[in-house]
């Protein structure tokens, strides 16, 4: 367990900068929070609140899609591979990794939100189930992703994600049943942060968010399986 | 037996294929088996197909066809490779301080939090690196980053080290540094496996030896006995008629030296010696001198690899 903890936390300090850059989009909200007078414009602060809680899936895509490749361009993989750790170790510290960022960023967002939209009468508990939802999806979509990625470059990796991500979504919206959003829950449970709404802010249920951690864990085996077949000293370029 | 190998590849053949499924065979039923506690010297020519045996080894690719284990377990079992250090060819690292990697390696490789700290501390001194070890190793030299890998690879203290190229950046001082550290290493009874192309080192070093060519295993043997065997004599003769005596004793034109004043440097391997002055003795002629040439690993190397090698191939004649 150790050494997953561990490959996680290098691959968060390998990431700062790029996390550093998310919180900048959180600290825009603070500063909007700070600047306007909540109570009046609740809405447009709420707006851009689940505006930059979405940007985060977006990010874990391209975490997700890169961590790989990052490693096996640089061949700092082999050094890390050579030690005492399986495969199936490293994947599970990448996607630790990645829930770790994308936790920091929600855990940061959902401070803000409390305190923006606190003061303009939105539920702090509501936030935090939000917060929760959000990063339920991170942790799918990068697992998605880190998937694609043992096979493909990060380019099409992010590409094919967003289409196994979208593709539950067209279909619900073709056939009307709502069922088909719950077999990729990504979009259901982004659904669920996009449409809260100062009358209604719980539009979620746990549904999603237990089916997208069963579903990481779904992705992940696949992941391994494929990624124990994948010669990783052979160059990515 | 199983017991006593530390590596072994049986009949391994490994093929990389392209995008368009052009094949090209790195590996060409390699077989090899080094022993616990020897340094071992795997040589050969760029693309002989060293690093990938090395990365079979190591787990990080599987064989075509063949299989071989590692400290007695199949090649790519984990938990095996808690008791084997690594310091892979063109290193790369993390971009931290020295002793900060040190540790987050040994972490990696299950060691507790409590060990570390002093043998991080511990493996830098003996690179040579003590006093850099808060540096940032993104600001080391080639030299330097190399002796970073070659401390990751003893954090452990492996059973195994495999060394793929560890002295091609350091500078004599350091080399001579290293050579210490792996002649004592082998002394605590530790195995090395190394990958080199400075063979003056691989002679001084190394047990054994095997050589590497296309894929192929060419040479396999302790090292003295492979120098031995290459060993020639060159004998200073007068007195024969050059062109004659060549012909009756079938020697290679390349072993036959005729100077300005009539001598004849003949060079024959030792076994050949007593009977080539026999020959001499019986065509009349007079023996000058006989000076034994012991040949280097260099040439023993190029002579295997440029194809002018007489000697059946797999091991020592």
């Amino acid at each position: 367990m150790k050494p997953i903890l561990v490959i996680a936390v290098n691959f968060v300090r390998e990431q700062r900068w790029p996390i550093l850059v998310m919180l900048l989009w959180v600290l825009l909200l603070a500063f909007l929070g700070l600047t306007t007078e909540a109570a009046r414009q609740g809405e447009d602060l709420l707006f851009m609140f689940k505006q930059v809680a979405v940007y985060v899936i977006a990010f874990s895509v391209f975490f997700g899609s890169s961590a790989i490749f990052n490693d096996r361009r640089s061949r700092r993989i082999l050094s890390v591979l050579a030690k005492a750790i399986s495969r199936q170790h490293y994947l599970s510290g990448l996607v630790l990794g990645i829930t770790l960022a994308s936790a920091i960023y929600c855990l940061t967002l959902g401070i803000t939100g409390v305190w923006t939209l606190g003061e303009a009468g939105f539920p702090a508990r509501q936030v935090w189930f939000l917060m929760l939802c959000l990063l339920a999806a991170c942790m799918l979509a990068g697992t998605v992703s880190l998937m694609f990625s043992t096979f493909l470059n990060p380019f099409f990796a992010a590409g094919a994600t967003a289409l196994t991500m979208g593709l539950p979504f067209v279909l619900s919206y073709k056939s009307g049943d709502a069922l088909w959003r719950l077999v990729i829950p990504v979009n259901a449970l982004a659904a669920a942060v996009l449409k809260s709404s100062f009358e209604a802010p719980a539009t979620g249920s746990w549904l999603p968010v237990f089916l997208a951690l069963g579903e990481t864990l779904v992705f992940w085996f696949a992941a391994a399986r494929i990624f124990s077949y994948i010669d990783i000293a052979v160059s990515v370029e | 037996m199983q017991m006593k190998l530390a590596l072994e590849f049986d009949h391994v053949t490994k093929e990389y294929r392209s995008l368009f499924g052009r094949r090209f065979r790195a590996l060409d039923g390699f077989s090899l088996q080094v022993q616990r506690g020897e340094i071992f010297g795997f040589l050969g020519p760029n693309g002989a197909g060293k690093t990938t045996a090395i990365h079979l080894a190591m787990g990080f690719m599987r064989p075509t066809s063949g299989s071989g284990s590692l400290l007695g377990e199949p090649f790519g079992h984990a938990p095996t490779r808690r008791r084997v250090g690594f310091l892979p060819e063109n290193l790369a690292l993390y971009p931290r301080p020295a002793e900060q990697l040190i540790r987050f390696y040994g972490a990696v490789n299950g060691m507790k939090a409590s060990e570390l700290k002093p043998r991080a501390g511990e493996v830098l001194e003996m690179v040579g690196l003590e006093d850099h070890a808060r540096r940032n190793v993104s600001r080391f030299s080639r030299g330097m980053l190399q002796r970073v890998g070659l401390a990751q690879a003893l954090v452990n203290d492996p059973e195994l080290l495999i060394l793929d190229e560890p002295t091609s950046a350091l500078d004599p001082v350091a080399r001579v540094g290293v050579r210490e550290l792996l002649l004592k290493a082998r002394a605590r009874g530790k195995t090395i496996f190394l990958s080199s192309h400075l063979l003056s080192e691989i002679e001084l070093l190394c047990d054994r030896v095997a050589v590497l060519h296309r894929g192929r295993l060419r040479r396999l043997g302790r090292t003295d006995e492979l120098l031995e065997s290459y060993e020639r004599t060159e004998i200073a003769a007068r007195g024969i008629n050059a062109n004659g005596f060549r012909g009756a004793t079938g020697l290679d034109r390349s072993s036959w030296q005729v100077g300005p004043d009539g001598m004849v440097r003949i060079a024959v391997p030792l076994d050949q010696q007593r009977a080539t002055i026999n020959q001499i003795w019986e065509a009349g002629g007079e023996v000058i001198s006989v000076i034994p040439q012991r040949r280097s690993l260099e040439e023993i190397f190029l002579e295997v690899t440029s194809g002018t090698d007489s000697t059946p191939a797999g091991g020592v004649p």
